[in-house]
């Protein structure tokens, strides 16, 4: 039983599923209330439009859904926002069932699109400013890449003043009442989708606002739960504002914040964070602080890493690796966007050493700028061990500040 | 010996003709993004302030890349797929578009 159809307007309608009992999205996104595969179909007076299709193993409601609405040699157009398995999972199918129907895809889902799909399928590529008619109906694409997968684009009905805003601006938060002003509260869902989805990608959602707030909305209709149609602008205020905020200290002081998160198991590793972070702070315009990552929660790590312009990282090496907390706070790097942060690693070891280097791979691998080579100290560090941790704090920080390093390779 | 000037990272680094921008970044560090590798997904799309022609040619499969991007491409060059091509000369790239 699919219910009864739900029409944003006179000429736009809900062909998405529901999906009440998922629990856990994209192996890492808790889903206390479900999630929605949401998808739309456009009728205009020379044809229609199905705006990205749903999971595979959910294609027979869609499809009972389209059947309602239309025949298959009316689909013109075939959109796909972007390319990921949730909403690209009865492509084919579809493809096959609608004869005259044309993929549009962005320029960036091309190199992708045999990777998802496995077959040739024809296609047409848009970028921002392309248009397509459906005789009465104009739709506007508009690229915007990286929200949150790279081939992520938005499109504008003009004549119902709706976006089609792909995931931005979705909640995982099945509700089958579906619209804003009739579904329940929302607004955690709605926020935890952006922190978990399109908060390391901040710059490129205001690059998409700027885009958006060209154009008159009337409704916003994502690709995961309720639809937005009481007041659209707050929703765009709220992705503003969250992509928007400054660091706390660069706003207070306007200075760069270098953060030494250590563990120390005899106070050897310790002790190089404490030089380390006292020669940072000698430069000017540097605030650099120690974090013991045996006490600090998730949360904590995420809000701090966002706010550092360097990461320092200390860890001993026991049984040929970095310890478990190193790595935690490594992992919370997946929520953020990294930006060209200044990276470095430390740590005090007895016997092989492994730990620093493994961060420094790690961090390589995170995008992290790593200036310098990972610093060592066997075991219990000399006077001299601790002067060298002083320079390499101060190296790192005027690299940080924009020191021009010369180098030859 | 040639020169690149990684601007996002203040880095300046002279390099040996045919040394890649890959291995550019790896040996300083710098902050450049990289995804495929292989210049399918266009994530090391970078762009070229000056000294262009100190690089090496674009493939056509590298030009069909960038025009997917539905940008001007005259300045842009994806750094998986560079690597310099002259002894002498500076070449000054930005990385971060956004």
């Amino acid at each position: 039983m699919i219910g009864a159809i739900t029409a944003l307007s006179d000429s736009v309608f809900f062909t998405g599923v529901f999906d009440p009992k998922i629990r856990t999205f994209d192996i890492i996104m808790k889903t206390a209330n479900g999630s929605s595969y949401n998808s739309y179909l456009v009728r205009g007076s020379e044809g229609v439009a199905i705006m990205d299709t749903v999971k595979k193993e959910f294609s027979e409601p869609f499809f009972q859904r389209v059947e309602l609405l239309c025949d298959y040699e009316e689909i013109k157009y075939i959109v796909l926002h972007h390319l990921e398995p949730d909403h690209s999972g009865a492509l084919v199918e579809l493809m096959g069932r609608a004869p005259h129907a044309k993929l549009i895809i962005s320029g960036r889902a091309v190199m992708m699109l045999k990777g998802i799909i496995k077959e040739d399928i024809p296609f047409e590529v848009a970028n921002t400013g392309k248009t397509i008619s459906l005789g009465d109906k104009t739709i506007e694409f508009l690229s915007t890449p990286f929200l949150h997968w790279p081939d992520t684009m938005s499109s504008y009905l003009h004549e119902e003043k709706i976006l089609f805003s792909g995931d931005v601006f979705g909640s995982h938060y099945y509700d089958e009442r579906l619209f804003d002003d009739e579904v329940g509260d929302f607004s955690y869902a709605f926020k935890y989708y952006y922190d978990h989805i399109m908060r390391p990608f901040k710059q490129y959602v205001l690059q998409a606002l700027k885009l958006y707030r060209k154009f008159d909305i009337d409704i916003i209709a994502p690709l995961h739960g309720p639809i937005l149609r009481t007041n659209p602008k707050y929703y765009l205020d709220k992705y503003a504002q969250w992509s928007s905020e400054e660091k706390f200290r660069k706003n207070e002081f306007g200075k760069k914040m270098f953060s030494v998160f250590y563990i120390s198991s005899y106070d050897n590793t310790h002790e190089m964070a404490v030089k380390i972070t006292e020669g940072a702070d000698d430069i000017d315009g540097v605030i650099a602080s120690m974090y013991d990552l045996s006490s600090l929660d998730e949360n904590t790590m995420i809000d701090l890493l966002e706010e550092s312009d360097a990461v320092v990282i200390g860890s001993p090496t026991i049984n040929g690796d970095a310890v478990k907390p190193a790595w935690d706070l490594l992992s919370c790097m997946a929520f953020l966007e990294n930006g060209g942060k200044v990276g470095a690693t430390f740590g005090s070891y007895g016997w092989t050493g492994e730990a620093a280097g493994m961060l420094h791979d790690r961090m390589r691998g995170l995008k992290f700028r790593l200036p310098t080579e990972p610093l060592k100290v066997k075991l219990i560090p000399t006077e001299e061990d601790l002067e060298s941790c002083t320079g390499f704090g101060r190296e790192v920080a005027e690299i940080m500040m924009g020191k021009m390093v010369e180098m030859e390779i | 010996m040639a020169t690149i000037v990684l601007l996002d990272d203040n880095i300046r680094v002279k390099v040996s003709d045919g040394t890649t921008l890959r291995k550019v970044a790896l040996k300083t560090g710098a902050s450049m993004e990289f995804g495929c590798r292989v210049g399918d997904c266009s994530t090391c799309v970078a762009y070229v302030e000056s000294g262009m022609e100190y690089l090496n040619e674009k493939s056509e499969k590298e030009h069909k890349v960038l025009q997917m991007l539905g940008e001007d491409t005259r300045e842009l060059r994806l750094m998986c797929q560079c690597e310099v091509n002259a002894s002498e000369g500076e070449v000054l790239i930005s990385y971060r578009l956004a």
